[in-house]
């Protein structure tokens, strides 16, 4: 009875595995296939011959590479300010006292329950109003700091004892000295997390860029993959080959750094 | 906290350190909260706006497109959430009991939270293709007749419901391992010397103790389906559905405010998605008492 529990069970979890990792296989191996073998039944598993072209016929038909560079360089500038950003203000609530600090607690965690969809589209009126509709500022600007992350920073900064910041005073540190030689190699991996998961959630949005941009040169990734997507018709070979170059390098990431990620989200998840 | 009632000073640099951050909260998260708030008062066109007193809020309660947008997200949330959770405490509990490369199946499992949804949506659209889908093939293969998963207004939900539950695996599994690790093995250890079988242990030490995992994560999951835009727009090729037979709430505001122009009855919608996402995370909070914020 045992065996047999424990046999379904693995049985289970290899066909679920399958499930969610063949999607990702097949979109790699259905970007190097010709037209016809993504379209003919019984469906085709391995491509005949890797169709390399699809990747250059990609480039040819849509600014992808202006794509990747715009995405590139919004996620990284958005990763930095928020590092810094976070950090400062996680400093203040950690280690200052001053008054109304509870209050600003207070309004903080208040707002971690506001969705963000139902404030997204007031944002886009303030951002067209300030003139900035398609620029790299509209897709930088609302994401330059993050309450939940200065949140999970001082909850980090918290558990560290009160007398280091102190003792780096008495030895005349300034505070900017105490946190850029102290405080951040302390928290090293704390930052660590918030960095990739802000990379990663940059690289993937895809609401707000769709709003405030609507000229390919803004475009970012997932709005021109989507828009690859209606425009190209039935070119499946073309559009997995497009989506591949989208899902790659953050898996790349995503393998390189899997420790620090799914640390930071189930103690983000169990934080609350 | 209690040590911090003495106060050397009033240490207003903080401020400077705040700043930053500050100022972005008050521009795009305090502002916009008033702002739609007001904006859901005011009917007319961006430009000529007047007060229209509950107008907005009388006209998409009878509106038969944003009821089914709500009726489907509805929909979706009460079939997606408890699925996913049930399949998901599953997989869990089978990789923290039984499989000893944990790691590997870990890594697994979370990649589809990691990547983008877009990509993901287009890749399901090519497998419930009505002609040569990987998913019609394989139903195929044991006598079903094809489906037509993507134009068909009857099959939009459900197909729609299969991509959210994929969808919501990886979160709810990572989240309930971590659940699973913070049990005190010495409960297992004291059960097995009383010779407690799997079963039992499962039900009195494990679920028990996985409540307040599970509660956070069924609020957590309702949040998020009530917010479904990415994974329609992904699916359905930029629609919702077919003759808009997969609208969803946020969805609704997207078209009436970007595509059409009427942000006030946008905002009157946004309201009301807010305020349920709002009863939603005070019920939790209420029955699960935490103490911790």
């Amino acid at each position: 009875m045992r065996k047999i529990t424990t046999g379904l069970a693995y049985a289970f979890l290899l066909v679920m595995s399958l499930i969610t990792l063949f999607p990702f296989v097949y979109m790699i191996l259905t970007g190097l296939m010709t037209h016809q073998e993504t379209v003919q039944m019984p469906p085709t598993l391995i491509p005949h011959h890797l169709q390399f072209s699809n990747y250059v016929e990609v480039f040819k038909e849509i600014p992808f590479l202006r794509y990747f560079v715009n995405t590139l360089f919004v996620s990284v500038i958005t990763t930095i300010a928020t590092l810094i950003t976070c950090t400062l203000a996680a400093f203040a609530l950690t280690s200052l006292q001053f008054r109304f600090k509870k209050l600003i607690f207070t309004i903080m965690v208040g707002l971690l329950m506001v969705p963000y969809e139902s404030i997204i589209f007031t944002n886009y009126n303030t951002i067209a109003n300030l003139g900035l509709l398609n620029t790299y500022a509209a897709l930088i600007v609302p994401f330059l700091t993050s309450i939940f992350y200065i949140y999970f920073l001082n909850n980090y900064m918290k558990a560290m004892p009160d007398s280091i910041y102190k003792a780096a005073k008495v030895d005349g540190a300034s505070d900017m000295e105490y946190i850029w030689r102290v405080l951040v190699p302390m928290v090293r991996p704390a930052l660590v997390t918030v960095g990739i998961l802000t990379f990663i959630m940059s690289w993937n949005s895809f609401l707000w860029p769709l709003l405030v941009t609507n000229n390919d040169n803004m475009r970012l990734l997932n709005n021109g993959l989507a828009a690859f997507e209606t425009e190209s018709g039935a070119q499946t070979q073309l559009q997995m080959a497009a989506a591949t170059m989208t899902v790659v390098p953050v898996l790349i990431i995503y393998f390189v750094f899997r420790k620090e990620i799914i640390k930071g989200v189930s103690n983000n998840g169990t934080k609350g | 906290m209690a040590k911090k009632k003495y106060r050397p000073e009033n240490q207003k640099k903080a401020w400077w350190f705040l700043l930053p951050s500050l100022l972005v909260i008050a521009v795009f998260s305090i502002y916009p909260l008033f702002r739609s708030f007001y904006m859901s008062f005011q009917s007319g066109f961006l430009l000529n706006q007047q007060f229209a007193g509950f107008s907005n809020y009388i006209q998409i309660f009878h509106d038969p497109v944003f009821i089914q947008a709500l009726e489907n997200t509805a929909i979706f949330g009460i079939v997606v959430v408890p699925l996913a959770l049930a399949i998901s405490l599953l997989i869990a509990w089978i990789i923290f009991e039984k499989v000893k490369h944990k790691a590997i199946f870990e890594t697994i499992f979370f990649m589809p939270y990691v990547t983008s949804m877009i990509a993901v949506g287009i890749i399901f659209q090519y497998f419930f293709n009505k002609d040569y889908g990987m998913v019609n093939f394989l139903l195929g293969l044991v006598g079903i007749p094809s489906v037509n998963w993507l134009d068909n207004i009857h099959m939009s939900i459900p197909t729609l419901i299969i991509f959210g539950i994929w969808n919501g695996l990886a979160f709810n599994i990572i989240i309930l391992l971590s659940g699973f690790r913070n049990i005190n093995p010495e409960y297992y250890t004291i059960a097995e010397m009383y010779g407690a079988t799997g079963w039992e242990k499962f039900s009195r030490i494990t679920f028990p103790q996985l409540l307040p995992t599970i509660s956070f994560l069924l609020t957590v999951n309702f949040i998020g389906a009530f917010k479904v835009y990415t994974e329609v727009f992904a699916l359905f090729g930029g629609q919702a559905g077919i003759a808009n037979s997969a609208v969803t709430a946020v969805f609704y505001i997207y078209n009436k405010f970007y595509l059409m122009g009427r942000p006030g009855v946008a905002m009157a919608a946004s309201v009301v998605l807010f305020l349920i996402i709002i009863v939603i995370t005070i019920v939790q909070r209420m029955l699960t008492r935490r103490k911790d914020i």
